[in-house]
């Protein structure tokens, strides 16, 4: 019997975005749409989506005059991702 | 990227596997402006007090090297400033905690040196910056940085105890090329 993947975590645009934060201390708003090359609208929502999960959290301010968003993973997020990835990798070593 | 709620347990892992890596190479590939910034000072600076104590005979000159840290400082804030959506990781942070421990180090005895207890700074110096850029080629898991780190602190310690007065500089010339190719290969490897 196969652990069921976190249904959170499987989709695309949510699992890039816990990749580059599970790398990095936080990362801004305009860099998460750099990397993941989404739409503002579309990546707010899935922000938003994590956020409300409690597997990141999301925090508003300014840097100089600059308006900032900046992305953080939750202890409970990074468990979440390391939970997926092994049960990704129980599927991958089934299938081989 | 949109979104994609029907992915193989392969597409998914290539996506962790491709998003990591992007961002961990962008994160490398901004750090390398910073080695390239303090590599070029460097070179220049032991170039500049080099060629005025050899023309003038004053050993004087030597104390523009706290111009270094005076330029460099800001000039790496000034690029920080626009570098406001690239993170750090922790390769990146532990670099750049090596090369602040080195540059404390190396202002700290410089110092003393001048005020306090006479010493052959030039030994010292060589020696922690190769120690610096072995650290950092160890981060970077890159052997052409350990190796250059690890000659230029064993040769420069060498030639610092054998060369006497201005001809010393140059292994600090050679310490700000080392800089400048470490940034290079930065670049080059996080394309």
């Amino acid at each position: 019997m196969f652990p069921k993947l976190d249904p959170l975590l499987h989709s695309e645009l949510r699992l890039a975005v816990m990749s580059i934060l599970a790398g990095v201390d936080e990362a801004d708003f305009t860099y998460l749409k750099k990397q993941t090359g989404a739409t503002s609208g579309n990546l707010s929502v899935q922000i938003d989506k994590l956020a409300a999960a409690g597997y990141i959290t999301v925090e508003k301010g300014f840097k100089g005059k600059m308006p900032r968003t900046a992305c953080k993973i939750t202890p409970a997020g990074l468990e979440a991702f390391r939970g997926y990835v092994e049960a990704l990798k129980e599927y991958l070593s089934a299938s081989n | 990227m949109e979104q994609n709620n029907e992915m193989t347990a392969q597409q998914s892992l290539q996506v962790i596997t491709e998003t990591f890596n992007k961002s961990r190479k962008g994160i490398l590939r901004n750090s390398a402006k910073y080695f390239m910034l303090w590599g070029a000072l460097l070179t220049v600076t032991s170039l500049v007090i080099y060629l005025l104590w050899h023309f003038t005979g004053m050993p004087q000159w030597n104390f523009l090297w706290f111009a270094m840290p005076v330029i460099g400082y800001p000039a790496a804030a000034l690029m920080g400033k626009y570098d406001v959506d690239v993170p750090q990781n922790e390769v990146s942070k532990m670099l750049s905690g090596v090369w602040r421990v080195f540059g404390t180090f190396a202002i700290t005895l410089s110092a003393i040196a001048i005020c306090l207890v006479p010493m052959n700074v030039s030994l010292i110096i060589v020696i922690i910056m190769g120690l610096a850029e072995c650290m950092s080629g160890v981060l970077l898991k890159n052997w052409p940085i350990i190796i250059c780190g690890f000659l230029l602190g064993v040769c420069g310690a060498i030639v610092a105890m054998l060369v006497k007065s201005e001809a010393q500089l140059l292994i600090f010339t050679l310490g700000g090329v080392l800089l400048l190719v470490t940034g290079c290969i930065m670049k080059l490897q996080n394309k």
